[in-house]
């Protein structure tokens, strides 16, 4: 037999096996390489929950409106109710929302409609030290 | 990991010894407040808001949505390190979009500094040597609630405060390679928090330390909370945590630091924010602005973490074990006192010490209740240096900062 038969025979029979050895064919039980999974999705970040007060979220009264507008342009109602002062405070505070938070001015009619309202709605208030005693519920 | 398992061991021995676990299982506060049928007496307030968040307790009290500031109950508080979930929320302004790969966001370091520079959040990491430190985080108005009359802003009580452990590289170092001037002796510190208003132009607050404390070792750029990426809500993927200080000097997704030649001058550093007068004022008044000086270390505090305020103890049960923690914004605490009659008499609880500095430290004490009633378990707390908690808030402050009154917690001993 021809020599150059036999190596072309041999080499055929090299490549085939190695190309089925390749694609898993002889090997069943191992491990054959598959391109890595992209990563899953990262969970979207935990974001707080939605805002959303309305001007029945503040008590009624005469400047309701006008208060609601200009304070809750930036910040939440709970804020406002969760403080009672005198009416030289809230217009301390409304000071510090100027200069301090760059509130845009108000006329001062607007100012004076404003603090009327916080003044009456959120005098000082005497905190009971008892009031709240969970034994009483 | 031993450490962990050894304290979760340890709280079900005391939980277990005082059989208050019934009494908790009973009536968990938060369940309480909701279940509770309309309150009888008129001075009872409504139930506080819960917050509603992924990856945070439900059990934490909303005091504001915008900004979003929760603080934390006291038994909320237990643990040795806080928990992220249980860690309290403040914020100044709009908690920001973050997209894109967090390890490519920058930093920029500038002013007073040889070689200003933007350096990444991944080169953070890799050019600095990283420490995981136990570090207190307190907002400086913590407190507030107690004073009479009522000081402006968010009314906390003793819930501003948590001990995560923050891991990060040293804020000094970072300085150091940008080559601090002779000039420099102020931080100003930036964030990417949108003012409340929307508008891009207006920062939401900048605050800032003296550059001795900048330079104090456990001031930290941190990278991660809990051994974990630093979640959006607490100012991932950086922040400062400068511990000890007021909280509104450690900004939340951290976007520059300014080496100033003089006292920072960002909002929130003038006023009376961050401030209090300097010689006693007429609670209620308006004050000086002009006679104001900053709130830098945080006051001494202690609270009774376990059992939670309002726990019955099951019937015939007279000996009450309690625990808290207390801390202080730069000093050690060296004692705590136990009072269950008013101040009458104390009785002194162990201590321990913290696992480093600025880490709030455990107490235990065993009391025992003479007969069924009801009591109040009042803590205080004494520092290295003599200094103790007050009574009651009387340092009034028109924005109501250092209110520090020894805590108190109510149970009721039955039949």
């Amino acid at each position: 037999m021809n020599i150059g038969w036999v190596v072309t025979i041999c080499l055929t029979a090299f490549f085939l096996l190695l190309a089925a050895d390749r694609a898993g064919e002889l090997r069943r039980d191992r491990y054959v390489w598959t391109p890595p999974a992209p990563p899953a999705a990262a969970p979207p970040p935990a974001v707080p929950p939605p805002h959303s007060d309305t001007v029945e979220d503040l008590p009624d009264g005469k400047g309701r409106d006008t208060t609601f507008y200009a304070c809750a342009a930036c910040h939440g109602v709970a804020i406002i109710k969760a403080q009672g002062m005198s009416r030289e405070l809230w217009e301390a505070s409304f000071d510090l929302m100027i200069e301090r938070h760059r509130m845009p001015p108000t006329k001062p009619e607007e100012r004076a409609e404003i603090l009327d309202y916080l003044a009456e709605q959120f005098p000082p208030r005497r905190r009971s030290r008892g009031g709240d005693n969970p034994f009483l519920r | 990991m031993d450490r962990n398992n050894e304290s979760r061991a340890s709280r079900r021995d005391i939980l277990a010894a005082t059989g208050v676990i019934a009494a908790a299982a009973v009536v968990p506060s938060a369940a309480r407040a909701q279940t509770a049928p309309a309150p009888a007496a008129p001075a009872a307030p409504a139930a506080p808001k819960t917050l509603d968040m992924p990856g945070k307790s439900k059990e934490l009290i909303v005091l504001g949505d915008k900004p979003l500031v929760a603080e934390a109950p006291a038994h909320l508080m237990d643990d040795p390190v806080t928990p992220t979930d249980k860690f309290f929320i403040r914020n100044n302004g709009l908690v920001p979009e973050i997209t894109g790969d967090p390890k490519a966001w920058k930093v920029k370091i500038d002013g007073e500094v040889e070689r200003p520079m933007e350096i990444t959040v991944g080169e953070l990491a890799s050019r600095f040597p990283q420490v995981s430190l136990k570090l207190m985080l307190e907002c400086g108005g913590n407190g507030r609630a107690f004073f009479s009359p009522e000081a402006r802003g968010n009314q906390w009580t003793n819930g501003g405060a948590g001990c995560a452990e923050w891991t990060g590289v040293r804020l000094a170092d970072v300085l150091k390679a940008a080559g601090l001037k002779s000039s420099a002796v102020y931080t100003g510190h930036y964030g990417a928090d949108p003012h409340l208003s929307g508008d891009a132009t207006r920062p939401s607050i900048s605050r800032g330390v003296r550059i001795a404390k900048a330079l104090e070792p456990h001031t930290l750029i941190a990278l991660k909370m809990n051994g974990q990426d630093i979640p959006l809500i607490h100012g991932g993927p950086v922040r400062l945590v400068v511990p000890g200080w007021a909280g509104s000097a450690s900004a939340k997704w951290l976007t520059r630091i300014w080496v100033r030649d003089k006292e920072h001058d960002g909002p929130g550093m003038g006023g009376f924010s961050y401030r209090v007068p300097r010689a006693p004022i007429v609670p209620g008044s308006r004050g000086d602005e002009k006679d104001a000086v900053i709130v830098e270390a945080m006051p001494v505090r202690s609270i009774v973490t376990f059992p939670a305020d309002g726990t019955r103890l099951p019937a015939g049960q007279r000996k009450l074990d309690l625990r808290g923690h207390a801390w202080a914004g730069e000093t050690e605490i060296k004692s705590v006192d136990i009072s269950v009659d008013f101040g009458v008499t104390w009785k002194a609880a162990t201590v321990a010490p913290p696992p480093n500095k600025y880490a709030w430290q455990r107490f235990t004490a065993s009391v025992d209740l003479p007969a069924a009633g009801y009591y109040e378990v009042w803590c205080k707390a004494t520092d290295s240096a003599g200094v103790t908690q007050p009574f009651v808030a009387g340092n009034w402050n028109p924005q109501g900062y250092n209110g520090n009154p020894v805590n108190r917690i109510r149970v009721l001993a039955q039949a």
